[in-house]
């Protein structure tokens, strides 16, 4: 379960991210500027989420808690059309410039969820490992699936998902897809504890 | 290893990377990698005529006569000019959204020396190939914005008699200028009985064509088709009165501008190929948002009307 957590997660990460250039263009257009701002703004959040992924998992780590930080990206993603377009209005609005538009634009979008996302695969990992001799194995697993996960993401959305439906109703869906995640999470046992496990 | 290495040496000798690219009567005059394209300038020495080019190959953007840099050489640039039988007037402002070669405005000028140019290019360097190698010059009613065509749009206060619309690099179209939000904002940037003209590129009918028609047609009251005779170009011309509506009236009225504004195009010919829209809607393609615009895969897809 946790594996495939972490394999959707990574994928829509790179969805998320491919749809973004979707929501910035009618305001900020497509240029490099944009895609650079993009870019940035979700490798910052991975960062910032990995670190605090790190620390939080050091804390009493538990499947229940994992589930949690899933529903808020979940959410976010759920009411995004809600918020983005008039966001991206006001910062268009405000005229900052070629550059920083879309990158104030895009940290205030994409900043947040990518955040929770990247606290997603170290979190998950300490939750994995149960014994140290075989962590290197677990951690290697994971950041393989995350990975394979993004590929698959990025492929499937620009090559077909884009064709399939708007890009207001595929952000809903990947929100929605979150929160399917979350609940039975919420529900299961998984962490491995490893005293017990060592011993 | 060394047998090896002498092979491939070889072949480097033998295939110098740009060669693969021109026709043997082709000179590479210019070649950039800009904040937004590949940029080349090609001057075919036989045929006298020099292009500016995205991609290596086929896909040529824009085009001079060597000897004669005034005129228009691509059947796309000509046929635009048709959109002006539909004005029933001469146009005082006048937008290009997409610079190119700049040899439209550079002709347009010519012919009407009066009116007031505002062009948007997105690409500097851009600008500086139309000036370097294509005797592009900015003037006091001719100037040159360097801003996403869209971003132009919807900043600018100004409104226009003429909107040419013509930011499609060759086989790569971006998407927010294809939309129906886009297009609104372009006709809110119209005068009363303004007319639209835009340059659809189309080898064949694909989806994309197909969403195209039946965008212009939600976003204006009334479009025109012209098909291109040498190239696979469609010139939609969107129109929101419906003063000049039969191809009649716009044959006279292109004949009218033809000999008025001494016009060495024959816009006559041009107008003689008028059809309404109607032949190329089908009400099964899909209308194109910012929501739901697949445009650079729809191109590779075949039309699916019937």
């Amino acid at each position: 379960m946790i594996k495939f957590v972490v394999f959707m997660c990574g994928a829509i990460v790179m969805s998320f991210e491919i749809l973004g250039s979707r929501v910035l263009a009618p305001n900020f257009g497509s240029s490099v500027f944009v895609w650079g701002s993009l870019i940035s703004v979700f490798l910052a959040g991975l960062s910032v989420g990995y670190y605090l992924g790190g620390r939080l998992a050091d804390i009493n780590p538990s499947s229940r808690k994992l589930s949690l930080i899933l529903i808020s990206p979940g959410l976010l993603l759920l009411t995004f059309p809600l918020y983005s377009s008039l966001i991206s209005d006001w910062i268009f609005m405000k005229d900052l410039g070629v550059r920083m538009s879309p990158l104030i634009a895009s940290s205030v979008l994409f900043l947040i969820p990518s955040v929770f996302l990247g606290i997603v695969s170290p979190y998950s990992t300490k939750l994995m490992i149960c014994s140290l001799h075989t962590s290197g194995k677990t951690i290697g697993t994971l950041y393989a699936l995350s990975t394979f996960g993004s590929i698959i993401g990025t492929i499937i959305t620009s090559f077909y998902l884009i064709t399939l439906a708007g890009v207001n109703a595929l952000i809903i869906g990947q929100g929605v897809l979150l929160i399917f995640l979350a609940i039975p999470l919420y529900f299961m046992n998984l962490s491995c504890n490893m005293a017990q496990a060592d011993r | 290893m060394t047998r090896i290495f002498m092979v491939l040496s070889l072949c480097l000798v033998l295939f110098p990377l740009q060669g693969f690219a021109l026709e043997p009567s082709e000179k590479l005059l210019f070649e950039k990698n800009s904040l937004y394209q590949y940029i080349s300038v090609i001057e075919d020495i036989a045929k006298k005529e020099r292009y500016v080019r995205n991609q290596k190959r086929e896909f040529t953007q824009g085009g001079i006569y060597v000897n004669a840099p005034d005129k228009l050489l691509l059947e796309f640039t000509q046929m635009s000019f048709i959109s002006l039988a539909f004005l029933d007037r001469d146009p005082k402002d006048v937008l290009f959204i997409g610079l190119g070669a700049g040899a439209m405005p550079k002709y347009f000028t010519m012919h009407y020396p009066d009116v007031v140019i505002d062009i948007a290019e997105i690409d500097p360097d851009m600008l500086s190939v139309a000036q370097k190698y294509f005797y592009f010059k900015e003037n006091e009613r001719m100037k040159v914005y360097v801003d996403d065509g869209r971003l132009f749009a919807k900043r600018t206060k100004k409104k226009f008699d003429w909107i040419v619309l013509d930011a499609y690099q060759n086989d790569y179209i971006p998407f927010h200028l294809t939309t129906l939000e886009f297009l609104k904002e372009v006709k809110s940037r119209l005068k009363d009985n303004g007319v639209v003209v835009a340059n659809i590129t189309s080898p064949f009918r694909n989806k994309f064509f197909d969403s195209m028609v039946m965008t212009y047609k939600k976003a204006f009251p009334h479009l025109y088709v012209f098909k291109g005779k040498k190239s696979g170009n469609f010139i939609f011309v969107a129109t929101l009165s419906n003063n000049i509506k039969n191809k009649d009236v716009v044959e006279t009225r292109a004949h009218k501008i033809q000999s008025d504004r001494k016009f060495d195009i024959d816009l006559e010919e041009l107008a003689s190929r008028y059809e309404t829209s109607s032949a190329y809607e089908w009400d099964g393609a899909k209308i194109l948002t910012d929501d739901f615009a697949p445009v650079n895969l729809y191109q590779h897809q075949k039309s699916a009307a019937p």
